[in-house]
């Protein structure tokens, strides 16, 4: 025999329901208030204003997510989670195998859900099925049978079950909760990400990631060099992807792979994931008589472009659109209503403006890189896998039914009871159609009863003619 | 838009709006009854139908498939709530399901005008952003509509649960609590009312709404009360639940696999990312406070009504209340 255990109200459905309504409301708040390390604290006053925006950040909801109230919520979660899984889920699986007790009509006459019916005891036949009769009992056993009852039966008695797959439900879908969390945690202490900008040319390096405080990891020794980035448009001008050519280099600058990644198309290098997140452009690179300079560029609009003072009055504007478009420059007064194009320049060619020789060289683009190493994913991934099964697994409805024939007193009975916790009108409603056949039958045999009764007692002839005219 | 595309979508919206005024003009006719629910079936099949149509027509017109817009996902929805309607009407083959039936046009009708009056370029077929050309988009996005739309549907269904257990004040009070988030987000679509006070409109009216009709559950009107009708909603109403939840968690954690194969984090507490998990916490509530029937079933019902509160809020409060985040399909701008 087994020790139960025992957590009392920790490991009750109660607590789970309040632990996950105080969770919810948590994020719920974060996800109202705008999360200072998500979009900058610049971002949370300007959307609260100064007062409230520093009010916000003091009771610690601009950082909900890592606030010591969210953080004691989960870890509450997590155990009453495990106390309630060794307490009450995990040994129910135990009892997946045991034999149910077969039941007789006054049993299943208790049963929250049952029906008892008069059978024809004269002749064994209930219904005909193929020409040949069989027993009631055997036709609701086999009924049941082809909608997928597993059904043990005992002489005149048995019992059936339907969905007992169902109850593993509760046991994958927490195992995998618990899972989630374990492998977040490998992920937090060993894991690091950051995102950064990289010059054509220039390396991106992991200096700057980010971790948590128990951080046992390690950052990489290598470093990955941008050889090459563009973009690509649609027809109509709007950015279609992204691409970056890597060099992977040892530190001694050695080229170890080279790789190109996209949108939703990462490379991976030694366990670090990088990806493709934004693009921009950082300069353009210009010859004004044969002198190079590199004029950096800000996004405006679909285009980027510089603003260049020529003297109080007017500016010279550059602008681009990617690696492959035209250099537009344009001039501006105070007094114009809108900036006068002066020329366009394709990459690689040139131009005279009030005499200085223009050479457009093209453009200097940075690309926004994503970088991650994560440890933990292998064990979240699966955590995922257990929790899509158990949620799926929860909704099989799960059935049981109690079916017996018995004699009671001078008649024969077939008694039929069951529960379907989950789905129960339709549960009774299968069953309603099954017995059927039978409630006619039975209704049938209370009508010939009530005609034998009146015409075996000659004394009530005014109840014979009422019954003779009803039937006409 | 081809001819073709908003001819079939005109049917089906107007479809929704016809089986709604069947559904309720079968009351006048006692004997007729049903035969009438059985035509608003019929119309409402031929709607769903036409709007399947719609939507294969715009993905072959757009080259890509056609859920990457609110426009869009408010079709997906419309065609869910139909599409569930549908199979709970042919499937329990019950007289009693049409009182969800009306609720349910009305449902899609609403979308569906909604969507109309949305701005042209949310009708125009577009380029997609980089984000969202991958297919993981056609795993992510389908499953979290259709879990919003059976979850609204299990809420009507809870609404009528309600009705029929003589809890007419509650019913009163949830109804006028949803048609007062809906209002917060028409404003916020449409109008420029400040964000702030639409906030306050949906989270507050969401608040006292729902506490009133707790309250008020006690009112108890007991010549109204139907046993097997309420029983017949309560179990529509889970069976609604036992669909969407599981397709809420499926589109959940493919989010997190398409973000992490994307840029490297699978989840980053995005506003709209988190409702979605906030959405999902309040269904697993409900599903333990199920296990046992640890509280009465007119309880649950309303717990399923503040789920759809919260579904709302996830699909569309976010975006038109100025929530902000990553998730652009839902947003205007
Ligand atoms: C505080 C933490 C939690 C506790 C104490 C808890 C406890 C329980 C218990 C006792 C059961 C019933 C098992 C049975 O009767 O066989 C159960 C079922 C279940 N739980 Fe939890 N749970 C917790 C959190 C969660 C969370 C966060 C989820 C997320 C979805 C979840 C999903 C489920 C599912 C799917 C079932 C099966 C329901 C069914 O079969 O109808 N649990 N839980």
């Amino acid at each position: 025999m087994s020790k139960k255990l025992s957590f009392g109200i920790w490991s009750s459905v109660k607590m789970s329901v309040i632990l996950i309504a105080l969770t919810a409301a948590t994020i719920l708040v974060g996800a109202w208030c705008p999360q200072e390390g998500q979009v900058g604290k610049e971002k949370v006053f300007e959307t609260l204003g100064k007062d409230n925006g520093q009010l916000v950040i003091n009771l610690g909801l601009a950082d909900t997510f890592h606030s010591p109230w969210f953080l004691f919520l989960i870890a509450m979660l997590s155990l009453s989670m495990l106390a309630a899984s060794f307490e009450r889920v995990f040994p129910r699986l135990m009892t997946l195998k045991n034999k149910m007790p077969l039941l007789g009509l006054n049993e299943i006459a208790k049963l929250p859900f049952n029906k008892k019916i008069e059978i024809d005891s004269s002749s064994d036949s209930s219904t005909e099925s193929g020409g040949t009769a069989i027993s009631a009992i055997d036709d609701v056993e086999a009924k049941l049978k082809k909608k997928g009852f597993n059904i043990i039966r005992e002489g005149n008695k048995f019992t059936g079950e339907q969905g007992l797959i169902g109850r593993l439900a509760p046991s994958v879908t927490h195992v995998g909760l618990l899972s989630l969390l374990v492998g977040v945690t490998i992920t937090s202490w060993t894991g690091f990400n950051g995102f950064q900008p990289v010059k054509l040319g220039e390396c991106l390096s992991f200096e700057d990631s980010k971790h948590s405080n128990l951080w046992m990891g390690s950052l990489p020794k290598w470093q990955a060099r941008v050889v090459e980035t563009r973009r690509e448009n649609h027809p109509t001008g709007e950015p279609k992807q992204w691409y970056t050519t890597l060099n992977i280099e040892d530190k001694f600058g050695k080229v170890i792979k080279t790789g190109e990644l996209s949108v939703n198309n990462p490379l991976t290098y030694d366990g670090v994931d990088i990806y493709q997140s934004s693009w921009g452009i950082d300069s353009i690179a210009l010859k004004f008589n044969g002198q190079k300079q590199q004029i950096p560029v800000n996004p405006m609009g679909k285009r980027f472009a510089a603003f260049l003072p020529l003297d109080q009055d007017s500016v010279m504007i550059f602008s681009v659109m990617d690696q492959k478009s035209d250099l537009r420059i344009f001039a501006k007064r105070g007094d114009w209503e809108a900036p006068k194009i002066l020329t366009e320049i394709k990459p690689g060619n040139e131009a005279t403006l009030g005499g200085v020789k223009l050479t457009y060289e093209g453009i200097v683009p940075r690309t926004g890189l994503q970088y991650k190493r994560d440890p933990g994913i292998f064990v979240v991934y699966t955590a995922f896998g257990f929790i899509m099964l158990g949620v799926m697994l929860a909704f099989i409805p799960h059935r049981h039914v109690w079916v017996c024939e018995e004699v009671d007193g001078k008649r024969k009975y077939l008694a039929i009871g069951g529960r379907s916790p989950k789905a129960k009108i339709a549960f009774e409603r299968m069953v309603l159609k099954i017995l059927e056949p039978y409630e006619l039958q039975e209704a049938k045999l209370q009508a010939q009863r009530e005609t034998e009764k009146v015409f075996d007692s000659p004394k009530d002839d005014h109840k014979r003619e009422e019954i003779c005219q009803t039937s006409k | 838009m081809s001819d073709l595309q908003v001819a079939l979508t005109n049917t089906a919206g107007v479809t929704s709006i016809l089986s709604f005024w069947i559904f309720v003009a079968s009351n006048a006719f006692k004997n007729w009854k049903p035969k009438i629910l059985g035509s608003a079936f019929f119309v409402l099949l031929i709607g769903f139908i036409a709007l399947t149509c719609a939507i294969v027509a715009r993905g072959i017109e757009a080259q890509r498939f056609p859920l990457s817009n609110l426009y869009e996902s408010l079709l997906w929805f419309a065609w869910a709530i139909m599409g569930a309607y549908l199979w709970l009407a042919a499937t329990l083959n019950h007289a009693g399901v049409w009182h969800l039936g009306w609720l349910a046009s009305l449902t899609a009708a609403s979308f569906f005008l909604y969507g109309s009056w949305l701005p042209q370029s949310q009708h125009d077929i577009q380029p997609l952003v980089p984000a969202l050309v991958s297919y993981w988009r056609q795993i992510h996005v389908p499953p979290l509509i259709v879990s919003y739309a059976m979850f609204f549907l299990s809420g009507l269904s809870g609404l009528v649960q309600l009705w029929w257990a003589g809890r007419r004040v509650s019913v009163f009070g949830l109804i006028a609590t949803i048609v007062l988030a809906c209002t917060a987000i028409a404003l916020g679509t449409f109008s420029q009312v400040a964000v702030y006070y639409l906030q306050a409109l949906f989270v507050g009216g969401s608040i006292l709404g729902v506490i009133f009709s707790w309250l008020s559950l006690k009112k108890v009107k007991t010549q109204a009360i139907n046993a097997s009708r309420e029983e017949l909603y309560d179990d529509i109403s889970y069976r609604c639940i036992s669909v969407g939840f599981p397709l809420l968690t499926i589109g959940i954690i493919t989010g997190g696999l398409w973000a992490n194969h994307a840029w490297g984090s699978y989840w980053s507490w995005d506003p709209k990312e988190s409702m979605a998990l906030v959405t999902w916490l309040s269904y697993a509530a409900y599903i333990h406070l199920r296990i046992h029937r640890e509280i009465a079933s007119d309880k649950l019902a309303v717990v399923s009504c503040i789920g759809l509160l919260l579904t709302l809020l996830t699909y569309l409060g976010f975006n038109t209340l100025g929530f902000g985040g990553l998730h652009s399909y839902g947003q205007l701008k």
